[in-house]
């Protein structure tokens, strides 16, 4: 077989959690192989904010993300074609995934509006109105060259209810077959459709059912991550991924809080990503199992100790809370420390998960990650739920033994 | 701190020599070349670069000396007291020597506010007020290897005489306590101090200050700061040959050889190797700073012998050129550093037009390198008595500008937000 005949994607579950629904995988594709459940940091502009790709690869990243519509404005499609693509222009040799840059649209401009053909928009560059369709989302993202991209789907906002959540279903999946149709690179790049329907178990699953009856090599669950409850963030993942293939990857949009990262893999997800990580960063934040460390308060002013003992990260290994507490936010250099930090604490997380899973010790590492992450306080009863639906039993809460035994 | 003339080759080729810095008990020394290049730092990280990032720049490079700033660093000092690794470590550079300057030699430094008992710091939170007493204070909580005496340096070439004449007055005064206190403090006896020569273009002044310090003992001091020349910043890359080198050749006529001599701040390159020529030991990377900070990559050619070099090389490139845009070659052809290497003038074209922070991160890594190439060239020149010829190289277009002016594309760009200053004029 001739190298171009191999699939641009391909996915292999490796293990599989005996008791969740947790998978451990390998995805191989153009630029980097890729293990799964994986964290991708978001490069929006073609950098990942303050670190080299140099500093990523000593991480071990092999799947960054980038943002189409950012993209498609600067550096532009015709400089990205000429450059050879985004990989060669932003020198970053392992994999990309690109997003449609719908959300951007719907999310950062107030002048958009979408109707059958498309998303019209105002350039916030030169005011000048813009049309983007699902053919030339697709366009874009060929220029840009990512290994993996994502269809332009219809973006409601996740509290949105009634009849429009089941219109906006409906385009996505009409949508989806325009944008196959535009694809032109199905030999170096795969397309991932993205399941949508709002908070509806019915429209989730109709969505799903239309979706897999397409040729595409992965999926993509979004609307979600948008100021739903946690309840019902939960319970739309478990239909999705209830009904998704087993043999092909699932990506859940926009999420990277570390709970949720755990609670999802348990219910069945391979991919995410956040900017969380790299956002809090930049206000002098760093990510702990306990949640993140403030730095710029003062209890850090003579903590003499590294973020996290444990961490490996060129951060951790050089720099004392205390150092980092006079710098954050005050020299630039603090946000490549926090930010490299930031990342490597999502990578470690997402490393630990896939080696619980291959020992098939995930649910013990789930509880003990919670015991760490919620020390003390109660469990919050989604997590508790959303364990409980994938046969992963928590402990009842200390406090709750305190008081039982008070009482 | 010893330092070791090794070899001077004539009057007026400078002299190569070694400055051995002790390393704690059993852990030897440490031996900088000289002329020796310091890196300059801000709140006592190397602009824009991790330690980890500098790693990649200095590979396989001679041990580096860190320049550290109060201005900079002033609000670590009561966490310095509390950390047992040291000042270097802290920063996150173990095992690297350090100096401890006043005044941060990237930024403009803002000129009045001097007193007789008070010298005007002037930290990210605006201006206050120091005493010899204070200082000294705050260098037994730094603790570092070398350090400077405290002086009054608000002069450049328009001060009037009687602001020279106070500038060497009260250094006078702050240095007598300086001298006394050095000896006392605890925390201080391992550490180097640096006299400060200041006097404005005055040779009589300067005379007058240098006396100061000569009378002190010997072994009170370990090198010289000559002062007072700029005022920082992108002042440094605007002074004229023929008023600065004159004094810097009266100074150096009536110091000892046997000391150390620092000159801090944004020289251009070409004065650089005149400084070196009069036997100046050591400077700063604040002009590759001050280059990046306004999106000029440095490009100066200095390779001596290049047979398929441009000796027309101009002395930067402006990132900020939209021509750039599609450029996909790297800012110097052949370049060995890490941005030339992996990433093309269109892709840091790209991250200044969306204020991205690896764009000052990747033109720091390429001036850095840049530059420190530069002083390695400068070390083979002189051991083969080719300064000269270095000079007519950076020379050979006559009308290459080597000044750096403030770039008004790039205000509140460099992807600073709040609370990070730039290079002013």
């Amino acid at each position: 077989m001739s190298p171009s005949k191999i699939p641009p994607l391909t996915y292999k579950v490796v293990a599989e959690c005996s008791v969740s629904k947790a998978r451990a995988g390998l995805m191989t594709l153009r630029h980097s192989e890729v293990d799964t459940p994986v964290f991708m940091p978001v490069g929006t502009q073609g950098t990942l904010k303050g670190v080299l790709p140099d500093q990523l690869i000593e991480m071990n990243c092999q799947i960054l993300l980038g943002n189409t519509y950012h993209l498609g404005m600067r550096p532009g499609i015709e400089t990205l074609r000429r450059a050879g693509g985004l990989h060669s222009f932003m020198g970053w040799p392992r994999a990309i995934l690109t997003d449609s840059g719908g959300f951007q649209m719907v999310s950062l401009l107030q002048l958009a509006e979408i109707d059958e053909h498309g998303v019209k928009f105002r350039s916030p560059f030169d005011n000048s109105e813009c049309m983007l369709t699902p053919e030339h989302s697709i366009q874009i993202q060929n220029a840009i060259g990512a290994d993996i991209m994502m269809q332009l789907d219809d973006v409601v906002k996740t509290t949105t209810t009634g009849p429009r959540v089941e219109e906006a279903m409906e385009r996505t999946i009409r949508w989806v077959d325009r944008c196959i149709e535009a694809h032109a690179r199905d030999d170096d790049q795969s397309l991932f459709p993205i399941v949508q329907g709002g908070l509806e178990t019915p429209l989730r699953e109709r969505c799903v059912s239309a979706l897999i009856e397409r040729r595409v090599r992965g999926f993509a669950v979004g609307g979600l991550s948008g100021g739903e409850s946690k309840d019902d963030f939960w319970r739309m993942v478990h239909v999705c991924t209830d009904r998704l293939p087993r043999d092909k990857p699932r990506y859940l949009m926009g999420v990277g809080f570390a709970a949720d990262l755990v609670v999802c893999v348990a219910l069945g997800i391979d991919m995410f990503d956040c900017v969380f990580p790299t956002r809090t960063a930049r206000f002098g934040c760093a990510l702990v199992d306990r949640g993140q460390l403030n730095l710029k308060q003062q209890k850090y002013k003579h903590d003499m100790q590294p973020i996290d003992k444990e961490c490996e990260c060129s951060t951790c290994l050089r720099y004392t809370r205390s150092y980092l507490h006079h710098i954050a936010t005050n020299e630039s250099v603090s946000c490549s420390l926090l930010s490299v930090h930031n990342v490597a604490y999502q990578l470690r997380l997402m490393r630990g998960m896939r080696e619980a899973v291959h020992r098939n010790e995930f649910p013990q590492f789930v509880r003990d990650f919670m015991a760490r992450h919620f020390e003390g306080e109660p469990l919050p009863t989604w997590i508790r739920e959303a364990l409980a639906a994938v046969h992963i039993e928590l402990p009842p809460d200390i406090v709750d033994e305190q008081a039982a035994a008070q009482s | 701190m010893k330092f070791v003339i090794n070899k001077q080759i004539s009057r007026d080729s400078g002299r190569l020599g070694q400055l051995l810095i002790q390393r704690g008990e059993g852990a030897g020394q440490l031996q900088l070349r000289t002329p020796l290049l310091m890196q300059t730092t801000k709140g006592g990280s190397i602009p824009y670069l991790s330690g980890n990032v500098f790693e990649y720049v200095s590979k396989e490079q001679q041990p580096l000396l860190l320049q550290l700033t109060l201005s900079t660093m002033d609000q670590m000092a009561e966490s310095l007291l509390q950390y047992p690794s040291g000042l270097s470590a802290y920063v996150g550079y173990p095992g690297y020597p350090n100096v401890l300057l006043f005044r941060d030699p990237c930024e403009t430094t803002p000129s009045g506010g001097n007193d007789r008992d008070v010298v005007p710091l002037y930290t990210r939170h605006g201006k206050g007020s120091i005493t010899a007493q204070r200082y000294m204070e705050l260098m037994d909580s730094f603790a570092p290897d070398l350090y400077q005496g405290l002086c009054d340096a608000d002069t450049n070439a328009d001060s009037s005489k009687k602001r020279v004449q106070k500038s060497v007055d009260r250094t006078e005064r702050f240095m007598d306590y300086c001298y006394e206190q050095h000896g006392k403090l605890d925390r201080l006896s391992k550490s180097t101090l640096l006299a400060p020569i200041v006097g404005g273009y005055s040779t009589y002044a300067r005379t007058q200050s240098i006396k100061h310090a000569r009378q002190q003992p010997a072994n009170s001091f370990g090198g010289y700061v000559l002062e007072g020349f700029h005022t920082n910043g992108l002042s440094a890359t605007h002074l004229e040959a023929s008023k600065l080198l004159p004094i810097v050749k009266h100074c150096v006529t009536e110091l000892d050889d046997e000391k150390p001599r620092m000159m801090c701040g944004a020289y251009t390159p070409l004065m650089i190797l005149e400084l070196v020529r009069l036997g100046v030991d050591m400077f700063d990377t604040s002009y590759a700073y001050c280059a990046a900070v306004n999106y000029k990559a440095l490009t100066f050619n200095f390779e001596l012998n290049d047979e398929n070099g441009c000796p027309k090389q101009t002395p930067f490139l402006d990132i900020t050129d939209d021509t750039l845009k599609e450029d996909f070659r790297p800012l110097v052809a052949n370049c060995s550093c890490l941005a030339c290497q992996k990433h093309t003038r269109a892709y840091v074209h790209h991250l200044y037009k969306t204020n991205e922070l690896l764009g000052p991160i990747l033109l720091m890594v390429h001036n850095l390198h840049h530059y420190m190439a530069f002083f390695e060239t400068i070390h083979k020149s002189m051991a083969s008595d080719k300064l000269s010829e270095l000079a007519k190289l950076l020379n050979a277009d006559s009308t290459a500008d080597y000044s750096i002016a403030k770039n008004v594309k790039v205000i509140n760009k460099a992807g600073m937000g709040k609370g990070f200053v730039s290079a002013t004029n």
